[in-house]
């Protein structure tokens, strides 16, 4: 312990050196956390590559059936991959340093990464509003052919586009709605610490 | 030797020279473990009362360490390097803490810290002491916590400037406001 001619901080400094000692099994248990954070760190890079090409493969897949619904389809999934990337890319841009910088600058960081956060929410909304609407227009204006295709009615078409989005909405709506309040509440705490480091709203 | 023979070469080298990397990557972070194991966990008792939730919260700055220590360049002390994680990953569990449902033999537990040393009497006055400086320090705004933390873990004004990202003369300021406050705590709590 280092001893200074400050009694008072030195008897602080005697209370507090005793305060705690680390579990026995600590280094082992972190060892375990290790371990796990790395299988989960692979196991979503190889789940998320499988999504992606997953999904690139359905899209080359309809895109070869001779059908204008699947030119549609390919087009629709190609839009949507392309446009989530790039938005989350984009948003997240200048966010991504490691905490190893001064509490400062990490609060600062953090602030910045909720924020687009939050923003990135309010954009999933727009774009996947935006993919529905894409597609309608996509399909009435081809409809000509489409509907040679599937052999139906534009109205039941409609009326199943409906359908879709009613029974869809509502859950994802609820989602992203209790991922925003769970983002606003933490940037909240984050401007409270913000304001505390500049000395407002201090006892 | 053909180029598949080559290839196959220089693969196995840099497998090696990874591996290599990662053994003294891991003799580093387990000495940093056994000389800071202590502190992290005494910071850690300054962020969270309840035990259980602790020792999550200690683990979790040991694994933020350990991220981030293939990165460390040495452009800042070790110790420097620790405190600047573990009071970041201190900070990120406050601001995303749920309301607390504390059980009552936890916050028994968080209020009465083990004291290994002997002497019956003067044990449960030193322990009894301790109770009270945690309980104050813990009552303190979060930054103020942070600083005094520092300020007992025997950090220089330097130190404490560099962890925390403020001048050092910022650092004297607000470390006078911060005893002051702490006192105030501490006189609450008599």
């Amino acid at each position: 312990m280092t001893k200074t001619n400050d009694r008072e901080l030195d008897t602080w400094r005697e209370q507090w050196s005793g305060v705690a000692e680390p579990p026995a099994d600590f280094q082992r248990k972190v060892q375990q956390r290790i371990e796990r954070q790395e299988r989960r760190f692979v196991l979503g890079n190889i789940l998320r590559a499988i999504l992606l090409l997953g999904m690139l493969i359905f899209a080359w897949f309809m895109r070869h059936q001779s059908t204008w619904m699947g030119t549609g389809w390919a087009t629709g999934i190609w839009v949507l991959v392309f446009v989530a990337a790039g938005c989350r890319v984009w948003v997240l841009r200048r966010a991504w340093r490691p905490q190893t910088q001064s509490t400062r600058a990490f609060v600062e960081l953090w602030h910045k990464r909720v924020t687009a956060c939050i923003r990135l929410l309010q954009i999933s909304i727009y774009l996947s509003l935006g993919w529905i609407i894409f597609c309608a227009v996509l399909t009435a204006a081809n409809w000509r052919t489409i509907g040679q295709d599937v052999g139906a009615h534009p109205k039941e078409w409609v009326a199943l586009l409906v359908v879709c989005v009613l029974m869809q909405y509502p859950v994802i709506w609820y989602g992203v709605a209790w991922l925003r309040r769970r983002t606003v509440a933490e940037l909240n705490e984050v401007t409270k610490i913000m304001n505390e480091m500049d000395g407002k709203s201090l006892p | 030797m053909n180029y598949a023979d080559s290839v196959t070469d220089r693969f196995t080298g840099q497998v090696t020279i990874v591996s290599e990397q990662r053994q003294a990557l891991e003799k580093q972070f387990a000495r940093i473990l056994s000389e800071h194991g202590a502190a992290i966990s005494r910071l850690a008792f300054s962020y969270e009362a309840v035990a259980s939730v602790r020792e999550e919260l200690v683990q979790e700055i040991a694994l933020a360490i350990w991220q981030a220590l293939a990165h460390f360049r040495g452009d800042c002390s070790e110790r420097t390097f620790v405190y600047r994680i573990a009071h970041n990953r201190g900070l990120t569990h406050v601001g995303r803490r749920r309301p607390p449902h504390q059980p009552l033999e936890e916050l028994e537990e968080s209020e009465q810290p083990v004291d290994p040393r002997p002497h019956l009497d003067e044990q449960v006055a030193r322990t009894d002491q301790r109770a009270r400086l945690m309980s104050a320090i813990q009552s303190l705004p979060v930054t103020h916590r942070q600083m005094i933390v520092l300020a007992l873990e025997g950090l220089s004004h330097a130190e404490i400037a560099e962890v925390m990202g403020i001048t050092e003369n910022n650092v004297a300021v607000r470390l006078t406001r911060v005893r002051k406050a702490l006192k105030d705590a501490l006189g609450e709590r008599t």
